[in-house]
């Protein structure tokens, strides 16, 4: 299949700051991408490298195969994109904003009108066509932000924190909308600080640290690295337990708190039953079971935590 | 779709976007010069002008219309480009534009012929106030045309240059008060060079202004303190030079890009 991103060895620094740092990354067309990292890590001057804001220091950068500088009209042509800032021009009516960004695609005036009107019955903001950006609420504006990255039906739609500071109820609208768009064909690639929003839509994820790739993976994969907690509620508080530990290398730690006690182990639900039985075998009787499983957070947190390690320890080098 | 045709869809939905910025708002872009003209001609050409003699063969009213023409189509080509892109830059919005498969010599096509038009509409706007004040023929139509068409043109390319430059709207204030100003005042729009000393004449003839001021006056009145054939070469090879100077700018993302 054909990547819609391919991306060898980018960097961009700014002085001696590199945002990015030799990434490589291929995003498969039709996924559902997420680019997850914390504030700085490069996912938005990535982003601006793609659609032609920020110019890359060296390193590859290609859009359904075209160069992002040698092509980039061409490379511009398939992408659709919804920034983190609002960036709108604030002269016009919303539904002429979107007019005008249809146009400069080459799309007709006539078309550009129908278009324009679809887009904003979609993200639900027909009624307001002829109303200024500035004038619009929070949650409308952001709805617009999308409108305006649909206009051009774009190959690829880029989200750049797209439900930032939107209510849970919208946040899920527009979950449907861009699910419904992937379902239909179009690559997503998505930047959040949600990471539920990520584990929930995402097909793969990758993380940036300090303008580097840590891991590319599925939000399953990077989660089944992580570890679970068993907690079994026993009916009385033992004086010992089996060494689970011992006899299973995928168990972490035991911990017995009262007549609570917390396995942490790795692949959780294949070590609970092993543990239920253990239990039962010496006699311990179990009133309540729960697996907690680790979240994609918790191994985000743990990953960028031990990124930050690395580049301290380069930089003491 | 072919690069072509979205070049041409492309660049109209831009210059089309340009134009009504400045048509749907004439209490910011059209009602300002129509003011100061009007008051130009009352103070300069009624009320001055009766006291002085005629210039180069004509009242002295007549003389200042042409450079008052001049003064307002530049001023406010070189305005529209520099206000229009340094607001997009300053708001972001130029990104819609930036982002798009436009290429960049459309970008410069659109921002450059639509504040040539807001010029060259501010000249009509002064000519019209002019007539209303004193009566006036167009001598030379060709001269005419072409100048207005060079300078406009060539104010536009510059106002890009200033857009893209600029840091922030104080920048925009400056240009206008401390180089375009001084240009048009000491650019013969309210003398004669043959009336001022010559070592003043000769400094004068530096001045690009000169040379619009006297090729428009050439147009109206068949009357010039230089050569028009020379100035319109001049003008129109300097309007190349910066033009291709805009769109290198565009291309290099000067102002534009990280």
């Amino acid at each position: 299949m054909q990547s819609a991103i391919e991306i060898r060895d980018l960097t961009k620094s700014y002085g001696d700051v590199r945002a990015l740092d030799g990434v490589d990354l291929d995003i498969p067309e039709g996924s559902f991408f997420g680019l997850l990292g914390p504030n700085g890590a490069g996912k938005t001057t990535f982003i601006n490298i793609l659609v032609g804001l920020v110019r890359k220091s060296g390193g590859e950068a290609r859009v359904f195969g075209h160069d992002v500088e040698a092509d980039y009209r061409e490379a511009r042509d398939c992408i659709g994109l919804a920034p983190q800032e609002f960036n709108v021009d604030r002269f016009f009516p919303i539904r002429e904003v979107l007019e005008h960004k249809a146009g400069y695609h080459g799309i007709s005036q006539a078309d550009a009108k129908e278009r324009a009107d679809e887009v904003l019955k979609r993200v639900g903001i027909y009624d307001k066509r002829d109303t200024r950006f500035d004038w619009l609420s929070g949650g409308m504006k952001r709805r617009f932000m999308l409108a305006r990255a649909l206009i051009t039906d774009p190959d690829l739609l880029i989200l750049d924190e797209p439900t930032a500071g939107v209510d849970v109820q919208l946040r899920h609208e527009l979950w449907e909308t861009i699910t419904d768009l992937n379902d239909r064909g179009t690559t997503i690639l998505l930047t959040t600080h949600y990471i539920e929003e990520a584990e929930r839509l995402c097909d793969e994820v990758a993380i940036l640290d300090s303008g580097r790739v840590l891991e590319v993976a599925s939000p399953d994969e990077l989660m089944d690295r992580g570890t679970d907690d068993i907690v079994v509620q026993l009916r009385d508080p033992p004086t010992a337990v089996p060494d689970f530990a011992a006899d299973d290398d995928r168990v972490d730690a035991v911990e017995l708190d009262g007549s609570r006690l917390v396995v942490t182990a790795q692949q959780g639900g294949l070590v609970a039953p092993d543990v239920v039985q253990a239990l039962d075998r010496d006699g311990h009787e179990i009133v309540d079971l729960e697996i907690s499983r680790t979240s994609l957070e918790e191994v985000f947190v743990e990953m960028t935590r031990q990124g930050e390690g690395r580049a301290t320890a380069e930089v003491q080098q | 779709m072919s690069l072509t045709s979205l070049d041409v869809t492309g660049f109209y939905a831009l210059l089309r976007r340009e134009v009504l910025r400045f048509v749907r708002r004439p209490r910011n872009t059209f009602v300002p010069p129509f003011i100061t003209n009007v008051l130009y001609f009352s103070v300069f050409g009624v009320i001055l002008g009766e006291r002085i003699d005629q210039i180069a063969g004509v009242p002295y009213i007549l003389f200042i219309l042409p450079g008052l023409i001049v003064l307002g189509a530049v001023s406010n080509a070189f305005e529209n480009a520099s206000f229009s892109i340094f607001h997009g830059r300053w708001n972001r919005y130029i990104e819609e534009a930036l982002t798009s498969p436009l290429s960049y010599t459309s970008m410069v096509g659109a921002y450059v012929l639509s504040s040539a038009t807001r010029g060259i509409l501010v000249g009509v706007l002064v000519a019209l106030i002019g007539v209303f004040f004193t009566a006036v023929g167009v001598a030379q139509p060709f001269y005419l045309v072409a100048f207005m068409l060079v300078i406009t043109l060539l104010f536009a390319g510059l106002g890009v240059i200033g857009g893209l430059w600029a840091d922030d709207f104080d920048d925009l204030t400056m240009m206008n008060q401390f180089i375009l100003r001084p240009l048009v005042f000491f650019g013969g729009v309210f003398y004669s060079l043959n009336e001022i000393p010559e070592m003043f004449r000769q400094a004068s003839l530096l001045n690009p202004m000169i040379y619009m001021v006297n090729g428009v006056r050439y147009g109206f009145l068949g009357v010039t303190e230089v050569d028009p054939n020379l100035s319109l070469g001049v003008l129109s090879a300097l309007t190349f030079v910066v033009v291709a100077v805009n769109v290198a700018l565009f291309r290099r993302g000067y102002g534009l890009t990280d």
